[in-house]
């Protein structure tokens, strides 16, 4: 599926959709394709990306690329699919109450619950904040175990 | 995470019970603040600016009383946001009497103070929502007037301006009825009405044009079954009227108003006859006077552009303007969303960049988002002051595997304590 979206394996191509994406909200899922639950998260991904073009782009990146092994360790991705959210190049956070508000980690179960979520960034990007709470229910949020990065 | 918690603790405990606020259509808990918010009073001003524009209809009809026909009694309701009540003209005899009584009325007045006091406003404004008495005293010394001369009123309608001042039918048809009378078209009673009638007759085919082709439009046929408006240009000389029944002259154009009506050519005592109107129920037409000779040239028929085709494209030198106002209406994006200064920055570079310029970039390989990391304590500048200090020990990192490991036993302290004795223990033995 993830044909549909654009797919980055370099960092100049993930510094470019960062830098060119104005006034919009950028997902990026960093995950790989033979995943089974980031092939779901893809799925659902390629399915909204047209309804939430108008303020929202979705990319997806190759976290087994090596030339974006910078960028995996910056975001601290350590779980997979992990989703972050950007807007006018900066990062916005999510309080979904989980452990780590700096991504989305997991899949969504609807396309409504991907649409609503990034529907929250923006709303809370427009006026001005740079962490936003989840508008979806707790059950509907993935749970995960985060570990302490000494461990 | 205690203090955001602790700070929710205390918020809920502030928090009243939902209440719906009208003006904002919204449940809220805020209690009695809600009044002070902004978007309250952003809400309220639109909300009383609408009242304000029904109100002024019926202060027109307060200064101006006018006779309601009972048939159109049901068509008139006016719902006071006050009072949360419907006010409707079923059984009045003056246009909006039941509304100027109930805007006058002491219960009203008293619900328009609660109103302001619950959702703000100014207690001073409140006059402008309601009649006062000697308003109402005035208006009713006109009705009885009226009452009396109403033996007369029919001749006197025709000079009385009938309706509010932005009503654009009745303006139209107030002229009519000027030109029409000006035209002497006999049998046809200036009679106004500027409502919907109800059909009387079935339109049938034989009522719409038979008598040809368009060809024979020049003169400005019309073939239609029901509409509410129609307008057509007749350059042509009148059509002489044959008929006491329903027929009518028609000038050079015409404007009539009133759904259901048949109009259609058809050949009448044989003349060709471009137009018969067949109305009924009716007993007036309203005629609009010829528009300004340039403008008569040309209609639907004879294939000349609409009216407003033919403005816009006098406007089209000035179309250049409109297409920045709408950017200036796009760059009217929240100054305060977040990275609005790096937006209309890069926004600015991409414009030098298409046009060719070099823009010199800081997006150098090294250039990384503003990104908040999971274990940040500080800002996101220091975040990623930490990430890069930590990038030089990465290459250090995987160097290390590289050197061999050299794997020992495991020995506890004691048991090298006890090595490191056992030689003098065995030298005591002996």
């Amino acid at each position: 599926m993830s044909y549909l979206l654009p797919n980055l394996t370099k960092k100049k191509q993930v510094d470019s959709i960062i830098r060119d994406t104005i006034d919009k909200v950028l997902v990026l899922r960093f995950g790989r394709a033979s995943d089974a639950l980031c092939l779901q998260l893809d799925d659902i991904l390629s399915k909204s990306a047209r309804e939430v073009s108008k303020f929202a782009t979705v990319a997806v990146v190759d976290i087994d690329s090596e030339d974006v092994q910078v960028y995996v360790k910056y975001f601290d991705i350590t779980l997979v699919p992990s989703s972050v959210f950007f807007f006018n190049a900066h990062h916005m956070k999510m309080d979904s109450g989980t452990a780590d508000h700096t991504k989305w980690v997991g899949a969504f179960h609807t396309k409504q619950d991907f649409i609503d979520v990034v529907e929250a960034v923006f709303r809370g990007a427009m006026k001005g904040k740079l962490i936003v709470s989840c508008p979806l229910p707790p059950e509907r949020i993935p749970k995960y175990q985060l570990l302490y990065k000494e461990i | 995470m205690m203090k955001s918690a602790d700070k929710k603790r205390k918020k809920e405990s502030k928090k009243c019970e939902f209440e719906f606020c009208k003006v904002c259509n919204l449940n809220h808990d805020h209690g009695n603040r809600h009044k002070y918010f902004p978007n309250h009073t952003k809400s309220l001003s639109t909300f009383l600016h609408r009242f304000q524009t029904k109100l002024s209809d019926i202060r027109f009809f307060l200064r101006n009383p006018t006779i309601l026909r009972p048939e159109l009694a049901s068509r008139n309701r006016f719902w006071c946001v006050v009072c949360d009540a419907e006010v409707d003209e079923i059984g009045s005899s003056f246009a909006c009497a039941n509304a100027i009584n109930h805007l006058a009325s002491a219960d009203h007045a008293k619900k328009l103070k609660h109103f302001l006091w619950k959702y703000g406003g100014g207690m001073d404004h409140a006059d402008n929502f309601r009649f006062s008495e000697a308003d109402l005293a005035k208006w009713e010394k006109k009705c009885h007037s009226l009452n009396d001369g109403s033996s007369s009123c029919s001749d006197r309608t025709n000079g009385l301006q009938i309706g509010p001042s932005n009503d654009i039918q009745n303006e139209l048809s107030y002229k009519s009825i000027n030109d029409f009378e000006n035209n002497n078209l006999g049998p046809l009673t200036p009679k106004f009405l500027n409502n919907v009638l109800p059909l009387q007759y079935n339109t049938h085919k034989y009522q719409i044009s038979q008598s040809g082709h368009p060809a024979t439009a020049a003169d400005g046929r019309i073939v239609c079954g029901d509409f509410e408006h129609i307008g057509w240009q007749n350059s042509q000389h009148c059509i002489p009227h044959t008929d006491a029944v329903g027929t009518s002259n028609f000038g050079n154009g015409g404007l009539y108003q009133g759904k259901h009506m048949a109009i259609g050519g058809s050949n009448l005592h044989g003349k060709n006859l471009d137009l018969m109107v067949i109305f009924s129920g009716l007993a007036s037409i309203a005629q609009v006077s010829v528009m300004a000779p340039g403008l008569a040239e040309g209609n639907v028929h004879t294939g000349a552009p609409p009216p407003w085709l033919e403005m816009t494209v006098e406007h089209h030198p000035e179309d250049t303007s409109v297409p920045l106002s709408s950017k200036k209406g796009k760059s009217k994006l929240n100054p305060k969303r977040v990275g609005a200064a790096w937006a209309e920055k890069r926004k600015a570079e991409l414009e030098m960049e298409k046009r060719g310029e070099i823009v010199n970039s800081d997006c150098g390989p090294n250039w990384l988002p503003n990104f908040g990391r999971v274990w940040q304590s500080g800002s996101r500048k220091e975040s990623l002051k930490e990430f890069e200090s930590e990038k030089p020990e990465l290459p250090k990192v995987e160097v290390d595997p590289e050197m061999p490991i050299t794997l020992r036993p495991y020995v506890s302290k004691r048991m090298v304590r006890l090595c490191s004795l056992w030689p003098l223990k065995m030298i005591s033995f002996r």
